[in-house]
């Protein structure tokens, strides 16, 4: 029976590790400010932390199984363009005839480099390769492995700015993506008897900024709680590619509508997660999460990359 | 173990930051991001949501044609380093573009555009 949820969870499980980096981010580039994202990551290295990120789905098993996530991230960077994501996350799983299991998955760190922020097109674009330690996690409780995965993953994020004034009110858009493919460390599980997949995991979102809205496009004297938010809608995707033999080659994952209230100092945003088919989950969850921006609340501490100081200010381009 | 660590963080990061400044947004302006005017301002004044450090804190206004309609001198306060105005010279109808670039207090730099129609 367990060996059967072991392998069952195991696309499930991988897809988590490699969407696991989502504290990346307090991200402008030019005047757009891309708010870091729940279910995926954000196109830039910063110096902040979830805290927590919280999700409770049900799961695709038979009989389906409530799994409560909580996850803490806490990003840095070492450099101005390098930055290094550490991940815990601590799981309860419950299901009807079986005794409630809980412990932490595997210890997860993501190094990341920037590749590219141009301001006046809105563009960014990062490196990163996620690393998750196996024999780090409850491996015994089916929430850890013994193996690791390395994840190779490119990100991007591209604003709308440069829409022409005929259709101005669509500026605020703005998408964000990555793609990785997941390399484990070994091809073959023991415990579960079947061959350890490499997958494709790709994910991205769509995003209008109500605060871009009013301090770029028009100022509608909106309310100021609405001029914070940003509605956006998430979708995260895993596809087997390789050694799968044996299991499953569909491809799982979720969409993820929802709002993020974004503040001076921190973050909360909160998504339904939808399955996007039976292997995916068997009913709608909910994540939600708190994120700090460390950069502004330790402006000259941790909010400074450990190895040299932030772009020094300097003269402005027009004068005054 | 592991999770009283994490407890234990909490608070240090939600309280322990004393007098601490964040990135400069643009909170409003006058004239309104993106509204018309009937008649021509004598000067672009901007909110933002952080002091502003004057020496690399300026906005530019430019017409249709890109060229500079402003007094060339933006001024920070007084009273309010929040607040960033410039003058400018009689517009005409017309749209105008306005540039700022800011660096709050804690040295994190922002900057933006938006446009205001004069006249219709």
């Amino acid at each position: 029976m367990f060996r059967v949820l072991l392998r069952a969870a195991t696309p499930v499980f991988l897809a988590t590790l490699a969407f696991a980096s989502n504290a990346d981010a307090h991200c402008f580039v030019g005047q757009r400010f891309l708010p870091a994202t729940l279910a995926t990551d954000d196109p830039c290295v910063a110096d902040e932390m979830s805290i927590p990120t919280v999700s409770w789905t049900k799961t695709a098993d038979v009989p389906p199984a409530n799994s409560l996530d909580v996850s803490v991230d806490f990003a840095k960077r070492i450099t101005e363009d390098f930055g290094v994501t550490l991940r815990e996350n601590w799981s309860h799983v419950s299901q009807p005839g079986s005794p409630p299991r809980s412990g932490f998955n595997d210890f997860e760190s993501t190094f990341q480099y920037q590749l590219l922020k141009d301001g006046p097109h809105e563009l960014a674009l990062l490196l990163g390769l996620i690393v998750d330690w196996g024999g780090t996690g409850a491996t015994n409780a089916g929430f850890g492995t013994s193996f690791s995965v390395l994840t190779p993953t490119f990100y991007f994020g591209k604003g709308f700015g440069e829409l022409p004034d005929t259709i101005a009110l669509a500026r605020p858009f703005a998408v964000t993506g990555q793609v990785g493919y997941q390399i484990p460390s070994s091809s073959f599980d023991l415990v579960a008897g079947t061959p350890i997949p490499q997958n494709l995991v790709y994910g991205g979102s769509l995003q209008y900024s109500m605060p871009y809205l009013k301090s770029s496009v028009v100022d509608y004297g909106l309310p100021d709680f609405i001029n914070h938010l940003i509605p956006l809608v998430e979708a995260q995707f895993t596809t087997p590619a390789a050694n799968n033999f044996g299991n499953s080659f569909v491809t799982t994952g979720t969409i993820q509508p929802g709002v993020i209230w974004v503040g001076n100092y921190f973050q909360v945003g909160v998504e339904a997660v939808i399955p996007v088919n039976g292997q995916s989950g068997s009913a709608i969850g909910v994540m939600g999460q708190v994120h700090l921006y460390l950069d502004d609340i330790f402006p000259t501490t941790v909010g400074q990359p450990l190895l040299g100081k932030s772009t020094s200010p300097t003269r402005l381009p027009f004068g005054g | 173990m592991r999770t009283r660590m994490i407890i234990a963080m909490v608070p240090s990061l939600l309280f322990g930051a004393a007098s601490a400044d964040a990135h400069a947004f643009l909170d409003h302006a006058n004239p309104r991001v993106g509204n018309a005017v009937r008649t021509a301002p004598r000067e672009v004044t901007l909110w933002f949501t952080q002091d502003l450090e004057p020496a690399f804190s300026t906005v530019a206004v430019t017409d249709a044609a890109g060229a500079r309609v402003d007094s060339g001198k933006a001024s920070v306060g007084p009273g309010d380093r929040k607040v960033l105005h410039i003058g400018v010279k009689s517009l005409a109808p017309g749209t105008y573009k306005v540039s700022w670039r800011v660096l709050s207090v804690d040295t994190h730099t922002t900057e933006g555009t938006f446009s205001f129609r004069v006249g219709e």
